[in-house]
């Protein structure tokens, strides 16, 4: 027995000498450490509303969640911390499209980013999980994410490394608990705050602090971009969203949501829960559902959270499942009025953006990176800029300007423009699932 | 809608007279009606409805309340009705339930039912996501439609950011500088605490402008005459906010417009 053990333990430290040395040095990383609260554009009332009574954030824990959040000793085979798809350097992304996991497998969503993530009302593309500290068990335990069985064997398995006990006993004042490894992490991620942009110090009076070309761009953020109406935005709730679910079409690209949301349905009412939820959202092609998967409410199918969007150049790409590459491809899909499918969010309609007025957007849209990561969206923006010249797959200039599509002729449904089109009512529009506008003709 | 789809949506769910499923026949209200139906139903999702037997070998319909039911002469179990009857049927539904609850308003009653399976299945992967000897969730995941459900901090936010402006609208209302007079007056001097400004009685016939008046246009009135400073445009932020502060002054006074 005390062989098997020493054994154990030999191979556990080889296992941390060879697999952490890459998470530590991202944990060394200036972007890693705590932030600041004291920023230009932070919200303090919101801030002292989210953080929640029965985990108030202290030095040990934070120290603790940090320690946890790069350690790739929480995935089963020792290759995956927090880190890896959270990646600081990345804006607490992986700017993959879609995550890779343990055994080089790739999941259905796109890494979320961690910054600001303490001020979600739910966690997840749509909304999982109400925490932070729930969210953490969903990539633990997902076979394809960090695969461990359950989170009593990483209880187990962290028990079994001789400094965690020492940190968890500090930090909380007993042993490890599957509820304070979720805390601790949760407290780190609670000091991932990021405001301090440009766009911060212009609406605190700075007029200097952005171009005209991004002033142009706020007015059309306010006005024909209707951007503000989800990616809402003030002083005291400054985070550019709704923090809401809404289908703007973007799984109506492969998604057929009517027997897509059968089969869930079917699977939902075996074996319900976060986790199987979770297997659904990453593992399944029912992945699109989004919101839907949740809380099974049709008006929910394929809606998915409504991002935040301050330093969206180090999170690409974009969409939950990273399926557009710059932001021109973004405002493209919403200048031409998203993709049409029968629970396409009432408010997504054809906008009506010329060429130069999308450039404004996005020259807004660059001003709310914050200091620390400038250089990075600096590079980013040239690079998409650069391609959104030549490569613009989203672009649908006569759809966007209403000369096709459901507000084009042909499409003058009993509905007006908020219809699917006299083509589309001739059918029940349960029946057309996701199938894109060209086909209904 | 193809007439036969709706026919066979109604016959599926009474839901349908409220307007949810037509084009949404697996909605899980549909599972609750009486009619047998391929879509697989979860007792931790849907709610289960006792429908009374039927007396009078027809088939009975119930609401989606899982209360009010009727009873469908010559109906046999799994028959479609006709078009016009399943509008009748549904019509008759409907009425008795408002029969049954006077003065209620239906999406009020169905909101306010707190012991609900449907509220209590919403919650249920939140149960799940704990084990057992985790403490009950606190947080309501959020339910009902996107654009109509609000937590606590959304209410929280939107009177903040209230407050602020209307307190904005304060500190210009008792500032002559802020005003821009020429002559150190500012509106609290005549007004304290928006006194005798009356803003609920705009729109009126103002004798001074000879014309009817908005209350911005009297506030710009009074900055250009009593206070001797310059008028501001309507969309001026200081204006906006005097209109806010002098409002909230009066929060709770009926409107009551063109009253001298």
């Amino acid at each position: 027995m005390a062989r098997s053990k020493l054994i154990l333990w030999g191979v556990v430290t080889l296992a941390i000498f060879a697999f952490s040395s890459r998470a530590l040095a991202q944990a060394n990383q200036p972007l890693a450490q705590p932030k600041s609260t004291n920023q230009v554009g932070f919200p303090t009332d919101l801030y002292h509303w989210v953080i929640p009574p029965d985990n108030p954030l202290t030095p040990a824990k934070v120290s603790l969640g940090k320690e946890l959040f790069f350690d790739s000793r929480l995935s089963a085979d020792d290759k995956e911390s927090c880190s890896t798809c959270h990646d600081p350097q990345k804006g607490f992304t992986d700017q993959l499209p879609t995550s890779m996991g343990i055994h080089a497998q790739f999941g259905q969503r796109n890494a979320p980013s961690v910054l600001n993530a303490m001020f979600n009302t739910l966690q997840f593309w749509d909304g999982r999980a109400p925490t932070l500290e729930a969210q953490i068990q969903g990539p633990i335990t997902n076979p394809i994410e960090m695969g461990m069985a359950s989170m009593d064997a990483e209880v187990a398995k962290l028990r079994a490394i001789p400094e965690y006990a020492a940190d968890f006993q500090k930090a909380f004042g007993g042993q490890i608990t599957f509820h304070d490894i979720e805390r601790a992490i949760a407290s780190y991620e609670r000091t991932q705050v990021a405001f301090d942009s440009p766009f911060d110090r212009f609406l605190a009076g700075d007029q200097k602090a952005i171009s005209d070309q991004a002033k142009r761009g706020w007015a059309l953020y306010n006005g024909q971009g209707r951007c503000m109406s989800c990616h809402g935005v003030n002083p005291t709730q400054p985070l550019f969203t709704d923090f809401k679910f809404h289908n703007i079409g973007v799984s109506a690209h492969k998604s057929d949501f009517v027997p897509l949301a059968r089969k869930a349905l079917a699977l939902l009412s075996q074996k319900g829960g976060l986790q199987e939820i979770d297997r659904l959202a990453i593992q399944t092609d029912m992945s699109g559902l989004g919101r839907f998967l949740v809380t099974k409410q049709p008006h929910d199918i394929g809606g998915f959270r409504t991002m935040g969007l301050r330093n969206l150049l180090v999170t690409e790409p974009y969409f939950h499942d990273g399926s557009q590459a710059t932001l021109w491809d973004v405002i493209d899909h919403y200048n031409k009025g998203g993709v049409q499918n029968p629970y396409l969010d009432g408010g997504i309609v054809p906008l009506g953006l010329s060429e130069s007025q999308e450039d404004d957007l996005v020259a807004f849209l660059a001003t709310l990176t914050s200091p620390e990561y400038t250089k990075q969206a600096q590079k980013e923006y040239q690079e998409q800029f650069k391609r959104s010249r030549t490569d613009r797959p989203q672009r649908d200039e006569a759809a966007a300007m209403g000369l096709s599509g459901r507000n084009g002729p042909g499409f003058s449904g009993p509905f007006g423009d908020i219809g699917p089109g006299e083509a589309a009512m001739r059918e029940n529009p349960a029946d057309l699932g996701g199938r894109p506008v060209d086909s209904l003709k | 809608m193809h007439p036969n789809r709706l026919l066979s949506i109604l016959t599926l769910s009474a839901a349908a007279i409220i307007g949810l499923a037509f084009t949404i026949p697996f909605h899980a209200r549909a599972q609750q009606s009486t009619v047998p139906q391929s879509v697989p139903t979860s007792s931790e999702q849907v709610v289960h409805h006792n429908v009374p037997a039927s007396t009078d070998g027809g088939t009975v319909i119930m609401l989606c309340d899982g209360k009010t039911s009727i009873e469908v002469k010559g109906l046999k179990a799994g028959e479609p009705m006709s078009h016009a009857q399943a509008i009748a049927v549904t019509h008759e539904l409907m009425d008795k339930w408002r029969r049954e609850n006077p003065g209620e308003k239906w999406e009020m009653a169905q909101e306010n039912q707190p012991e609900s399976a449907a509220s209590a299945a919403a919650n249920a992967p939140v149960s799940a996501a704990h084990s057992a000897k985790s403490p009950p969730p606190t947080r309501k995941i959020q339910q009902g439609d996107t654009y109509a459900s609000f937590t606590d901090r959304d209410y929280k936010i939107w009177q903040t950011e209230t407050d602020k402006f209307v307190a904005e609208g304060k500190t210009i209302f008792h500032s002559s500088k802020l005003l821009g007079s020429t002559i150190g007056v500012s509106c609290d001097m005549c007004h304290p605490d928006a006194a005798n400004t009356h803003p609920e009685t705009y729109p009126k016939y103002q004798v001074q402008l000879q014309r009817v008046a908005l209350l911005r246009d009297m506030i710009d009135w009074c900055i250009e005459n009593p206070v001797k400073g310059k008028t501001l445009s309507p969309d001026d932020e200081k204006l906006r906010a005097l209109e806010a502060y002098i409002l909230a002054q009066r929060k709770g006074v009926p409107l009551d417009y063109g009253k001298h």
